[in-house]
């Protein structure tokens, strides 16, 4: 498969390397937010921003619609903007397992990692912490790099009641990413951008995963929210 | 079950825009005392020391604004730390090229101070280089973001180029004393480069509004409701076209008519930058 690298940064089909990568099954989430949970309190994420969030759309005609989940996390790209756009290497990608993660000592704040994220990744971590002293520089998902490089999964893979995330190294064709990959349909979101992402869903409709025209004219409630967000993250 | 819904935040604030805005006219600024001391500019001699002060003034100001817009302002000094410089950031360059415009534009006081024309000429050639640097480099902060319509184009650091000539005209009109000379010459860069401006503009705006869903919800944002204001009447009618308008009439060609252009295309010179600034990034608000 190295025909298919572009650029030095990609670790696809590179052997001997390990090129981590998630799937989550549509057909499986339920939505209950648990990954997001599990998240908050592996990392003590602050109030207000996310390293994975589950965000929804209602499909369907009346009375057969439903909710269709879309969780979403740092995408972990093989060729990740973030890192080109960084000025001073603050976030950098990690050849062996394709990790994509910060300096937090290095960061300057001038979010331009936050620019050029297609996937809204990443976020301000705010000024005040209880627990930790990192603050006041951008923050995003690890992988759970701690825990998979001591044989653990995601604390989100390990949470899920559903089963729909799975995790393991896309270069391993025994692995059962490598196999869902190789066996079942699988989107990206966003592959027009060219950053390879290594977060595959089974079962995304992209007319659920682009951004609608609807947007254009959002409804009041939503104006509300985000009136009141923004008070909070200003 | 409860749901919570999840915003994203615009990474950029228009404090972004007044930093474009100031190290734009800084530049340009540097440039016309620069052009002043060749024979082709000697029409711009009145306003040679006045444009270098400013210059120097606005790129402290400049300077201040980004610095105080990180979130870890005392980390600046690590942009200067060759271990962590990322030079495929086109931060890295601009960082770099603003460190070095301030180092030659010290020296090109100096020599203007102490009456050293030599100097003055060698220093002024080598800071207009970099001047010319600092809009292109913010163009291509802008441009390198393949994922942000109307930013994600080659025209940008074009674009940057003649607002910077544009707005720095305007300015230098105001330091001009009402010296006929000078402003019949600065008259004239504004109408060459505001004409450029006004061209590119309908380019970016037809290559946005065909661009595909997310440019054309772009291109939707940016023409209606108050960005529209902002971007359509503030920066392109009231901020291009009047004054262009302005100064192809006989009381353009007078001090008044030239320095109410220019008042002019200030307005629509911070409005431009500040909307494509913020319209860039409304959409993927949503995403």
């Amino acid at each position: 498969m190295s025909e298919l690298r572009i650029s030095s940064i990609e670790t696809r089909g590179m052997p001997g390397k390990k090129r981590y990568a998630m799937v989550i099954d549509l057909r499986r989430c339920i939505g209950c937010d648990a990954c997001m949970v599990a998240c908050k309190a592996e990392f003590d994420v602050p109030l207000g921003v996310f390293r994975t969030w589950v965000p929804y759309k209602v499909v369907g005609k009346y009375p057969v619609v439903r909710k269709m989940f879309l969780p979403r996390l740092c995408n972990h790209c093989d060729d990740p903007p973030c890192v080109r756009a960084c000025p001073v290497g603050a976030t950098y990608k990690v050849e062996d397992g394709g990790f994509v993660l910060q300096h937090y000592d290095r960061c300057i704040g001038c979010k331009a990692c936050m620019a050029s994220c297609p996937y809204n990744a990443r976020f301000m971590l705010p000024k005040h912490r209880t627990y930790t002293n990192i603050t006041n520089v951008v923050d995003k998902c690890t992988f759970c790099h701690h825990r998979v490089t001591q044989g653990l999964v995601p604390a989100c893979v390990q949470t899920c009641i559903g089963r729909a995330r799975i995790f393991g190294d896309l270069n391993d064709p025994a692995s059962e990413v490598s196999y869902l990959t190789n066996t079942l349909p699988t989107q990206v979101l966003r592959p027009e951008e060219g950053t390879k992402p290594h977060v595959f869903y089974i079962g995304a409709d992209r007319n659920h995963t682009e951004i609608g025209r609807k947007i254009y004219d959002p409804q009041d409630v939503m104006d509300a929210e985000r009136a009141v967000f923004d008070k909070n993250h200003s | 079950m409860g749901d919570y819904t999840v915003f994203h935040n615009m990474p950029w604030s228009g404090m972004y825009a007044i930093y474009f805005f100031t190290i734009g006219i800084s530049a340009a600024l540097f440039f016309f005392s620069t052009k002043s001391w060749f024979p082709t500019g000697q029409a711009l001699i009145p306003i040679r020391t006045p444009a270098a002060y400013v210059s120097f003034a606005l790129l402290v100001i400049s300077g201040l604004l980004l610095i105080g817009d990180l979130s870890q302002p005392m980390r600046f000094l690590n942009i200067m730390n060759p271990a962590y410089l990322n030079l495929t950031s086109p931060l890295a360059w601009g960082g770099l090229n603003l460190i070095s415009f301030g180092v030659v534009s010290v020296l090109y006081v100096k020599a203007l101070k102490g009456n050293d024309g030599k100097n003055a000429k060698l220093f002024g050639v080598i800071g207009s280089l970099l001047a010319l640097g600092l809009p292109v480099y913010t163009g291509f902060d802008l441009t390198v973001h393949q994922n942000r319509p109307i930013w994600n184009t080659p025209l940008m650091p074009v674009l940057f180029v003649a607002l910077s000539l544009v707005s720095g005209a305007a300015v230098a009109s105001l330091l001009a004393d009402g010296k006929e000379v000078a402003l019949t010459r600065l008259r004239s860069h504004m109408l060459w480069a505001g004409g450029a401006v006004g061209v590119m503009l309908i380019a970016l705006l037809g290559t946005t509004a065909y661009g595909g869903s997310t440019s054309e919800l772009t291109f939707m944002f940016m023409t209606s409701g108050s960005l529209g204001v902002i971007f359509v009447g503030l920066g392109i009618l009231l901020g291009t076209a009047a004054p262009i308008a302005v100064l192809l009439t006989p009381f353009g060609r007078q001090h008044t008519g030239i320095v109410a252009a220019g008042g002019l295309l200030l307005v629509g010179g911070m409005a431009l930058r500040y909307s494509i600034l913020i319209g860039g990034q409304i959409v993927q608000t949503y995403f």
